[in-house]
């Protein structure tokens, strides 16, 4: 096969991976907190994916820039998810708890559809379909700003964990609820600002996709998947994990589709997921908690 | 605390249930002689249709506490397995119905082996990596499968026994019949699996899978029989919707959705119960087909809360619809949050709570 | 005859000796006392024994058959249960269905089973308990529910994982007089415990651990006078 084509393969491979690591740094630090697997992440990144695309057909706003609106809103929206509802079954059966994010999420995906209908959309920006070349490889515009923004996001958010009191708190309660609650802190508001969180990752996420990306309403549910198999890559709750894990299946598709086939790029991401589940559960970072 | 005793129900009571249970078992199949109208006998069989996939699941995710995500893996390897044989080697559906579960059974135990190794969370993802790969198989082995065009049968060979022709299939009739015997077959199924050693064994390792372990219960024998019995029977669920609807595709026949459908029948009528899963298709159906065919729109615009005419009005009749799925979101939701037991556990408790207040 | 032989017996987690080298024997229809602070590699004894993980060296010799990497499933059905030191009852199965469950390890009826367990239910005197759900019962029920539960598989050897553990006096008595009729059923038991002055009672022999070596073996009053018992219970409380 020729260089060049993998080696452009790897390139936009590397540049989608910064927003599937995004995807799974929100899954990420929701099952960090709270032991629970949010069956309805996609969805969140949907809501999002819609968001910024009203922003720019009714008020022209930039999608990178509707970042800056996106991701406050996520935040909140994912707050008020977590104190009316996933705070409610906290201590009941993990299944349960899947249930009741699957139920979120057909709830999200169902009203996006009554209210939008299940048409595609395409939000087409001045720079959409734009790229420049470096060393013959192309790298489109958009991908690169995602990943920029991205990266800038995942230091923020790092930084906010490893520095500030909140961060550590949060921090503290992933590794261990009952203990962070005896040293006094209040753990259930960790769980909503981590869902928060958690939700504002994706809705960004979406945000900056939604250039690139069709939008309808059952996006959600393959970047579900996307998610979970990223997060298991990395290790359930390790932020690092997730970073490298988005970066790896945002290789391993791009590649997978230029060696094997577009068509089966999705069984060999899965055959990966399953191989990891199997051989190493604990993930790549398995053992580091945030 | 109480005594309870779910597992086997006092003499007297259960001589009024056989008796009650044979009456609803005649009168349903005295029903179609009564009834003439389609639409009903199509909702029936979809009632009946809902019956036979949620059973099929309770035994493993209700009994044996594996919450399988995966299930429409072997739904859809029913549906193709039967129609493929039909449209390129016309064997007739009820020989290809038994090559669809030797194909799920073989499929269930490679599963089994995969996912059986994993458990809470772990297991639930596993299970549907799986049914996504055999989506993904079925979308793109073209040859065998056609795609993502899917695959259509336009006559289904009339049933024969020796010459004798049975049913030709003209009408939804006899549809009505299969569908109603495989439902009372998933619920005989189930009734024994209750009453027997594996019973016993599901719902211990449900309960406790290390305490089973050590009780002398060997976890990968009995969870792969457990997950072979649902899945043989999911697969014949499979093979009698491609027969009914006479179309399938990877979107219908395998789509996570499908699976998750699957799980919320059992759940929200109750897991680990014989009639949880057919309280959960009664719920269901009715509802879901209610928003699909318009009937709740038409209902509103006849009592004059809606106006026909109004935005409202067309925007409800075009996209209610479509939004079928959305009555399953929201029951869930409610279910979960309000009776974990499901609709079925939620009204036992309400039941036993006042004849507890009463004594 | 040595119905237990317990041969140069390690467990390594990592780099960490859970268990290093122990050795005993166990004589049929015998009560042995399992003893040692906290952390000492009892229960990982336990665990070894009963094919929860293979020991890393070392054999475990059951009725004259070999047990390494034998399932606990398979372990069972040789004729040796163990119980939990955490109570694992099947919450949402009656009393009688868990015993039952036990039983069915030996047959495959029903009817035979719940014979069998309500047996094993009124050695452990809770047949007024039968048809309540395991899950709502007190502690101390439930405790007596897992040796009922394990009694049912019909053991030849019983390990009991500190069966008194967050008991009231009188309760652990109840459960002592039960460990003394069992041994009259001609089970031979070890009894992973605690409580000094029950194990005393109840124990022909002692085995002490102590940072997963094997400290001392003994007659219980050789174990109370032995300095290196005393000094390390000392030492660890």
């Amino acid at each position: 096969m020729d260089f060049s084509v993998l080696m452009q393969a790897i390139v936009s491979g590397i540049l989608v991976g910064g927003v599937y690591a995004l995807i799974g740094i929100g899954l990420t630090i929701i099952f960090g907190v709270m032991r629970v697997i949010n069956f309805g992440h996609g969805d969140i990144m949907m809501v999002g994916m819609y968001m910024t695309y009203f922003l720019f057909t009714l008020f022209g706003v930039d999608p990178f820039v509707s970042v800056l609106i996106t991701m406050p809103l996520m935040f909140l929206f994912g707050a008020i998810l977590q104190k009316v509802f996933i705070n409610r079954i906290l201590g009941s059966l993990p299944q349960n708890q899947i249930l009741l994010t699957i139920g979120l999420g057909l709830i999200m995906s169902n009203t996006a559809m009554l209210a939008f209908t299940s048409d595609y959309k395409i939000l087409t920006t001045s720079y959409s379909s734009s790229s420049f070349n470096i060393f013959g490889i192309s790298i489109s515009e958009p991908l690169l700003i995602s990943f920029l923004i991205t990266a800038a996001i995942t230091i923020g958010l790092y930084w906010f964990l490893l520095k500030t009191d909140t961060g550590q708190a949060i921090r503290a309660t992933a590794q261990d609820r009952e203990a962070a609650q005896l040293m006094g802190i209040n753990v259930k508001w960790m769980s909503i600002l981590s869902f928060g969180i958690g939700s504002a990752m994706a809705g960004t996420a979406g945000a900056l996709i939604s250039p690139t990306y069709y939008i309808f309403p059952q996006v959600g549910s393959a970047f579900t998947l996307k998610a979970f198999v990223i997060t298991v890559l990395g290790g359930m709750g390790s932020i690092v994990g997730a970073t490298l894990g988005g970066i790896i299946i945002g290789l391993v598709e791009s590649v997978a589709a230029v060696t094997i086939s577009s068509d089966w790029k999705d069984v060999v991401v899965f055959s990966i997921f399953l191989l990891v589940l199997l051989i190493k559960p604990s993930g790549l970072m398995g053992k580091s908690r945030m | 605390m109480k005594p309870t005793n779910p597992l086997h129900s006092q003499r007297g009571a259960s001589t009024v249930r056989v008796s009650a249970g044979i009456a609803v078992i005649a009168a349903l199949f005295a029903f179609p002689q009564f009834v003439e109208s389609p639409y009903i006998l199509h909702m029936m069989i979809l009632f009946f249709l809902s019956t036979l996939m949620g059973q099929s699941w309770n035994i493993i995710g209700g009994y044996t506490g594996q919450y399988s995500v995966g299930h429409a893996a072997y739904f859809g390897t029913g549906a193709y397995t039967t129609l493929i044989l039909l449209t390129t080697k016309e064997i007739a559906p009820w020989y290809g119905m038994w090559v669809g579960i030797a194909a799920s059974v073989v499929l269930a135990l490679i599963i089994g082996s995969i996912c059986f190794r994993l458990r809470g969370p772990y297991f639930v993802l596993a299970s549907i990596a799986v049914a996504e790969i055999v989506r993904c198989t079925a979308l793109n082995l073209t040859n065998l499968t056609k795609g993502a065009e899917g695959i259509l049968v336009v006559d289904i060979p009339a049933f024969k026994i020796g010459e004798t022709i049975i049913t030709d299939f003209s009408s939804k009739v006899p549809y009505y019949y299969i569908a109603l015997v495989l439902a009372l077959v998933i619920i005989g199924v189930t009734w024994l699996v209750q009453h027997s050693k594996l019973g016993y064994y599901f719902q211990a390792i449900r309960e406790d899978q290390d305490a089973a372990h050590s009780l002398g219960i060997n976890l990968t024998i009995w969870k792969n029989s457990a997950l072979v019995i649902s899945a043989a029977f999911t697969s014949l669920a499979g093979s009698f919707y491609a027969i009914f609807v006479k179309f399938i595709d990877p979107s219908t026949v395998l789509p996570l959705d499908l699976s998750v459908q699957i799980v919320l029948i059992s759940i929200i009528g109750g897991i680990g119960t014989i009639f949880g899963p057919v309280i959960g298709a009664l719920v269901l159906v009715p509802l879901s087909e209610a928003l699909r065919s318009n009937v709740i729109t038409e209902g509103l615009i006849k009592i004059g809360l809606v106006s026909e005419e109004s935005g409202v009005g067309i925007f409800l009749k075009e996209h209610l619809a479509h939004a079928h799925v959305l009555i399953y979101g929201i029951l869930v939701v409610v279910v979960i949050l309000f009776m974990p037991e499901g609709v079925l556990g939620y009204f036992r408790k309400m039941t036993t709570k006042k004849k507890g207040g009463e004594a | 005859m040595a119905i237990l032989e317990i041969k140069n017996v390690s467990k390594f987690f990592g780099g960490l000796a859970a268990n290093s080298d122990v050795s005993f024997e166990m004589t049929e229809g015998m009560i042995m006392g399992l003893i040692g602070p906290n952390g000492a590699g009892k229960t990982t004894l336990f665990n070894c024994i009963t094919g929860y993980y293979p020991p890393s060296k070392g054999e475990v010799i059951f009725d004259g058959k070999k047990m390494n990497g034998l399932q606990p499933d398979a372990v069972c059905k040789l004729g040796m249960a163990r119980t939990w030191q955490k109570v694992r009852p099947l919450a949402k199965m009656t009393l009688l269905d868990n015993v039952m469950v036990g039983a069915l390890c030996r047959t495959n009826s029903l009817k035979v089973a719940r014979e069998m367990a309500m047996e094993q239910i009124k050695v452990v005197r809770m047949e007024h308990r039968a048809n309540f759900l395991a899950g709502g019962l007190p502690i101390g029920e439930r405790k007596k529910l897992e040796v009922a539960r394990v009694l049912a598989t019909q053991p030849k050897l019983l390990l009991l994982d500190e069966v008194m553990g967050g008991l009231n006096p009188a309760e652990s008595d109840e459960i002592i007089q039960l460990i003394l009729d069992i041994r009259k059923l001609g089970i031979t038991q070890m009894v992973i415990e605690h409580d000094m002055k029950a194990i005393m009672r109840i124990s022909d022999r002692i085995v002490v651990l102590n940072s997963g070596e094997k400290l001392a073996e003994g007659m219980p009053d050789e174990i109370v006078k032995n300095p290196e018992v005393v000094a390390a219970y000392l030492g660890s409380e």
